[in-house]
């Protein structure tokens, strides 16, 4: 497996439903093709540097995910056939992707969001400080991981 | 009298320019990057030579590289739009 980041710009001359839709579909691709997705970066709606298809305005969206080849391959066949996708760009992060690492780090991420709106009803009906624990291990350990994707 | 002295040599101050990433390992070349991109490309949107921006080679290429990329994605501009 290797770690890859995509980022593909949706026509954003499109209602906001209709992107939801492409964004949620080609997330789902990544997932499909047994790709571990890391993370999911919603740039919203920017100005196109140039105009492209008649579009002045795109709905960017980053992924960064481990996967095969095979999966980049049929991403990218996907984001072909599409066409409220204009652009879509692909790069290799790292050769090597412990697979095992990534999906407790998404895991304990996934874990260090849900408390939030859980909390709350909680609160209310006991005392606080023990719901309250258990996100903030969790984010030290969302923190750590930046730099290692960088690289 | 002073000697004159016979031929004025031009004078010409070199400042050696350092590459700004080799200095800082802080900062990153990405694509995604606009702002620190826009500071290697003129106005017209060519891409600044080493020559005049003082990168080096390594980096260069990887500056080239991540505007292209820029580029494709429509972040910055091929031929930037006349200023309106």
């Amino acid at each position: 497996m290797r770690r890859y980041e995509t980022v593909w710009v949706v026509n954003g001359d499109l209602p906001d439903e209709e992107v939801q839709a492409v964004n949620d579909k080609f997330s789902r691709i990544i997932s499909a093709q047994g790709g571990v997705l890391a993370g999911l970066e919603d740039w919203g709606r920017r100005k196109l540097a140039y105009k492209i298809k008649g579009a002045i305005r795109g709905y960017y969206m980053l992924a960064d995910f481990a996967g095969s080849s095979e999966a980049v391959k049929e991403l990218e066949r996907n984001f072909r056939i599409d066409d409220r996708i204009i652009r879509y760009l692909t790069t290799k992060k790292s050769d090597q992707v412990d697979v095992e690492a990534l999906q407790a780090e998404v895991a304990a991420k996934a874990l260090a969001a849900a408390p939030v709106p859980e909390v709350a009803p909680v609160s209310e009906a006991a005392p606080a400080p023990e719901p309250e624990a258990p996100p903030e291990p969790a984010a030290p350990v969302e923190e750590a991981a930046p730099p290692a994707q960088e690289e | 009298m002073p000697v004159m002295p016979r031929r004025k040599r031009k004078q010409f101050y070199v400042r050696r320019k350092v590459c700004r990433f080799c200095v800082d390992a802080a900062l990153a070349i990405d694509y995604k990057d606009v702002n620190t991109l826009r500071q290697f490309v003129t106005e017209r949107g060519k891409i600044i030579p080493r020559r005049i921006s003082g990168n080096c080679a390594r980096h260069q290429r990887r500056v080239t590289r991540a505007i292209k990329q820029a580029r494709l994605l429509s972040l910055i501009a091929y031929v930037p739009l006349p200023a309106s």
